[in-house]
């Protein structure tokens, strides 16, 4: 059973959506959430807001009179970068949701499927930052540090929520940033169209690249929209540009089944080239079209990465 | 130039569609739906590429939807290219038409694959098919002095289906036609229909033979609805040219005669073709044939100026009996008039006879024999073999059958007994001949007895005119007599030409006998002497003849032996006893013409046989003596009702033949099959050919002549180029059609609704 996206568009707060693919994946994959889980000792640590009561080492405190927390070997093993494209473009979509509504699922799911496999999962919305909020660099609008609490995964699902597609795509500064950040080797899952208004979508495939030279992981996961993939138009159109207003191209009028052929072939060009630039730098690449099944594409995504590992 | 004349110009509002695909196009171009796209770079990558054929397929499409609704539009309204003369006659409203198909035997005139009647009979359908609901119609065939037959021509109506099946099941003629009697009796019969405009369609192929141009002008006589005095109207009569204004050369033979050529033998014969060439150029060596039953017996060639005559003689030996031949000009491929490349002559050939001299006086002595001259007369090698005879005396000759004899010659004869004389009278009755004539046995009395009914008329006494033993040295002898009234048409005498004549008229006879005056009306006196005593008498009996020469036919009592004139009617008579003189050469009949047949004594006719074997329709005549039929020489005729033959046996009476009038309607011979008159009406087994009537039917020989009519003058007669015009076709000639426009303009539609799909499927 496969969740369809018009329902799950259907079900409220992006929590809720989440975990309802979480909980498709995982009936898929037929395991415990539990299952892997080391239990092995590997540190103390003083206790934070934020960690879990739980492991508050009892007998510590009993010795030392603070409260210290016990570590164990699995939560270090592994780190999670979800990137997720904020630009103007990932806001289209005609149909049940947008690609960055896709994309928020998609994100916020593997956020609550790492964390409850204890994995630390760090979010990063690549594009314009927000003029109100606080001071990140270019092409960074949030950054949510590492964390798997389940404070830490609300927190995140909250800010993927919020999230708005909107701006230029600055996917290549922000990877930049977020490699930098992730410190030792991490997994970035980045969800992203690859488009770029401004035709600039080489830069971050090289960002992109530039990740996996670093020894970490990568996994893109390019969403499209059906209308993107097919150009199903007939009618006369005036095409405008969801990235910027002052950019090179605000509208271009076309008659749809005129250009529908080469648009077909551009767009073909366009998966064939991203698919060999990541293929050339050991990225791995999946096509998730926003009429598929969430639960389904993560799934086949999964199982993919565990025969390969 | 030609004007567009339009059937529904209503449907032409429908062109301002063409606004429509504008103001879409233009519409379209500055209001397009906005659509925010998330790749909006591959539109413009593919909208670059594009670029250079967009707007000229942009400006393409506009073009190809204006066109395709300004095409429908004007398909709809039915437009059509008529020429300026006829656009004006179209707004004239509707007209009464009547359709003449020219069916003269010209019209089978072969041009291009087709006759000319054909491709007309296809323009007059066409014609009817182009004429409006509003107009009545009617149509006929031209051919024959009649006009359009007896049946003349229907009034117009709007019964098309009528008016097509006289045009489809229309066949051309063998005769000729009087298109200016037609275009007469059509402009009257348009008369008739309330409908004001008038109109003929003539198709024809404009020969001048088909028109008098010395006649008054066709007119419509007056509506009879309208008050008063009206005028006639001249109606609009269009000329429909199936030449298509191109000259129709042709060769023909014209006539055909045939005569007899006795250097050429017995059965010799020249057949005279006169052959004419109508066209502008000069022919060589034109090959001509003679075909006899099928067979072709001589063949020769002649020179043929332009638009001239020639003659051509072909002799050959003719079988005996009825000799039904034609002169075939060799067929050339091409253009041309088939049906008058033959011409058909009939010949009754003289057949071989066999006479029996009964010799009433016989002499050891060869020159004193009665029959000696008459034998040396009918000798084979006198006659090329044609007539063998045989010599008996009178009492061999008592018992001697008769079967197989056609004339028997009584020379000087003993009274014969009762049996020979009726034996002679039944062979004479059966048709058989008798020559009778006298010398020193005759006894009148004893004769008339004896021969009473088949003596022409009875002897009276005998005369000597000069005895031919009184010496001549006493002077004062009476002059011998002489022939002095002699029937010079008849055939027996018809050989001697008038340098001839002579011969005859040199003749002493001496010694004659006078006949008795006798009632009988079949006698016919064909010589006399200079008292006006008859010399040569001829009666009919049944249907044999007797012919009495009242004087010897040895040197006895005349010297007529011994002149050169002897053989010549000696040999003829027999001929003519028999009924197998060589002039029956028929007179020929024109093909339209009615033929009078009367069949001869004693006989009646069962059927007459045309060229192609099919028995004739036969009207009944009554026949007296008549010059016309002067082969047989006695019959008028005066024409009564029409009967069956075979159905009215009893018709003979006295005086009267049977006969009967056929209508000629083929070229070729016809044959006439004839039985004794008293043999059952259906006993088919005793008809037989009768080769004395046969004749042959030739075309009329000016259906030869295609040569065209004066263009200007027919105008001038018609009414001038106001009311008359002469088209190459009826579409190009009438007034409401036009070329019609609208097929062309729809496949225009089809094609600018294929180019506009294929332009927005790319």
């Amino acid at each position: 059973m496969s969740l369809d996206p018009a329902l799950l568009a259907r079900l409220g707060t992006l929590q809720v959506r989440a975990r309802a693919v979480v909980e498709g994946v995982l009936a898929g994959l037929h395991r415990s959430p539990h299952h892997g889980q080391s239990v092995e000792f590997a540190e103390h640590k003083e206790y934070a807001p934020g960690d879990e009561i739980k492991h508050i080492d009892w007998r510590a405190y009993a010795k030392s009179d603070r409260y210290t927390v016990k570590r164990f070997e699995m939560e270090s093993n592994l780190r999670a970068v979800l990137v997720v494209d904020g630009s103007g473009s990932m806001g289209f979509g005609r149909g049940v949701m947008t690609k960055l509504d896709y994309a928020k699922i998609c994100a916020g799911a593997l956020a609550v499927l790492l964390a409850r496999q204890g994995d630390q999962v760090a979010l990063m919305i690549a594009g314009a930052p927000d003029p109100r909020g606080e001071k990140l660099p270019a092409g960074v609008r949030s950054f949510l540090p590492f964390g798997s609490s389940n404070a830490h995964v609300q927190e995140l699902l909250r800010q993927l929520d919020e999230t708005k597609s909107e701006g230029a795509t600055l996917l290549a500064p922000a990877l930049d940033f977020a490699a930098e950040k992730a410190g030792r080797r991490a997994l970035f899952i980045v969800l992203s169209d690859f488009l770029d208004a401004a035709g600039d979508e080489k830069a971050s495939l090289a960002a992109l690249a530039r990740i996996r030279s670093r020894r970490h992981d990568v996994l893109a996961l390019q969403t499209m929209d059906r209308e993107e993939l097919e150009f199903p138009f007939d009618d006369p159109t005036r095409f405008l540009s969801m990235e910027a207003d002052d950019g090179p191209v605000t509208g271009i009028d076309a008659q749809p089944r005129q250009i529908r052929d080469s648009y077909l072939e551009e767009l073909a060009r366009f998966l064939a080239k991203v698919k060999s630039e990541l293929g050339r730098a050991d990225v791995e690449q999946q096509l998730f079209p926003t009429d598929a099944p969430p639960d389904r594409a993560l799934l086949t995504l999964l199982r993919r990465r565990e025969r390969s590992s | 130039m030609g004007a567009l004349s339009f059937a529904n110009p209503a449907y032409l509002w429908g062109a301002l569609a063409v606004a429509l695909p504008l103001a879409i196009h233009l519409f379209s171009r500055r209001r397009p739906r906005p659509l925010p796209f998330g790749a909006i770079e591959l539109v413009l990558r593919s909208q670059k590429q594009k670029r250079r054929n967009l707007r000229l397929r942009q400006l393409l499409l506009l073009a190809l939807r204006c066109l395709l609704i300004a095409a429908l539009a004007l398909a709809l309204a039915r437009p059509s290219l008529v020429p300026r003369t006829e656009s004006a006659q179209a707004a004239s409203g509707p007209h009464a038409t009547a359709l003449v198909l020219d069916a003269s035997l010209s019209m089978r005139y072969r041009m291009g694959g087709k006759t000319l009647f054909e491709k007309s009979r296809a323009e007059a359908l066409a014609a009817l098919e182009r004429l409006t609901p509003e107009e009545p119609a009617t149509a006929g065939l031209c051919a024959g002095p009649a006009g359009f037959g007896e049946g003349g021509l229907a009034a117009p109506s709007f019964d098309r289906a009528a008016v097509r099946r006289i045009l489809t099941t229309a066949q051309p003629s063998e005769v000729a036609s009087d298109m200016t009697a037609c275009l007469d009796a059509a402009a009257h019969t348009l008369g008739e229909s309330m409908v004001s405009g008038k109109r003929i369609f003539a198709f024809t192929d404009m020969s001048a033979h088909a028109f008098r141009l010395d006649a008054p002008p066709p007119l419509t006589p007056a509506p009879p609805s309208a008050s008063g005095q009206a005028a006639p109207i001249r109606p609009e009569i269009v000329l429909v040219d199936a030449a298509e204004g191109a000259e129709l050369p042709n060769v023909a033979i014209l006539s055909v005669s045939a005569a007899a050529a006795p250097r050429l033998g017995p059965r010799g014969y020249e057949v005279a073709a006169t052959i004419g060439n109508f066209s502008a150029h000069p022919l060589a060596n034109v090959e001509v044939e003679l075909r006899v039953d099928g067979h072709a017996l001589a063949k020769g060639f002649v020179d043929l100026p332009a638009h001239e005559t020639g003659k051509k003689l072909l002799g050959a030996v003719l079988p005996a009996g009825l000799a039904a031949g034609e002169v075939v000009l060799a067929h050339a491929d091409g253009p041309g008039l088939d049906e008058d490349d033959a011409r058909a002559f009939a010949i009754q050939v003289p057949r071989d006879l066999k006479a029996l001299i009964i010799d009433g006086a016989p002499a050891s002595l060869r020159e004193r024999d009665e029959a000696w001259f008459v034998e040396a007369a009918l000798n084979p090698a006198r006659t090329a073999g044609r007539i063998t005879a045989q010599t008996l005396d009178q009492d061999a000759a008592e018992n001697h059958p008769l079967d197989g004899v056609d004339v028997v010659l009584l020379l000087n004869p003993q009274v014969p007994s009762k049996p020979l004389s009726e034996r002679l009278r039944a062979f004479v009755q059966k048709g058989g001949g008798l020559f009778i004539a006298l010398g020193d046995h005759t006894d009148p009395d004893a004769l008339n007895e004896s021969l009473a009914s088949l003596l022409p008329r009875p002897l009276h006494l005998l005369k000597t005119a000069r005895d031919p033993d009184a010496s001549d040295g006493q002077g004062g002898l009476p002059p011998p007599a002489r022939f002095a009234s002699i029937d010079w048409q008849h055939p027996i005498f018809r050989v001697f030409g008038p340098t001839e004549r002579e011969a005859l008229e040199s003749v002493h006879v001496n010694r004659y006998a006078l006949l008795a005056a006798d009632g009988k009306q079949s006698v016919r006196i064909l010589a006399s002497f200079d008292d006006g005593a008859p010399a040569l008498i001829e009666s009919q009996l049944g249907a044999g003849r007797v012919l009495l020469f009242t004087s010897s036919a040895s040197a006895s009592w005349n010297d007529w032996p011994l002149h050169p004139s002897f053989l010549p009617v000696v040999q003829q008579a027999v001929s003519h006893l028999a009924g197998a003189l060589e002039e029956r050469v028929s007179t020929a009949s024109q093909v339209g013409d009615q033929r009078v047949i009367s069949a001869a004594r004693g006989s009646r006719i069962v059927q007459v046989l045309g060229p192609d074997n099919r028995p004739l329709a036969l009207s009944r005549e009554l026949s007296t003596n008549s010059a016309k039929e002067a082969a047989n020489g006695f019959a008028t005729s005066s024409k009564t009702a029409p009967g069956k033959v075979g159905s009215d046996s009893g018709a003979e009476t006295q005086g009267q033949r049977d006969a009967f009038v056929v209508a000629v309607a083929l070229p070729g011979v016809y044959r006439v099959q004839t039985a004794p008159m008293g043999a059952s009406t259906n006993s088919a087994g005793e008809a037989r050919d009768d080769p004395s009537l046969a004749f042959a039917a030739g075309l009329d020989a000016k259906e030869s002549d295609l040569r065209r009519v004066d263009e200007a003058e027919l105008k001038a007669l018609l009414g001038g180029a106001s009311s008359a015009q002469v088209a190459s076709s009826s579409l190009s000639a009438q007034g409401n059609g036009g070329t019609a426009l609208w097929p062309a303009l729809l496949l225009l539609c089809v094609l600018a609704l294929l180019g506009e799909g294929a332009l927005t499927r790319r």
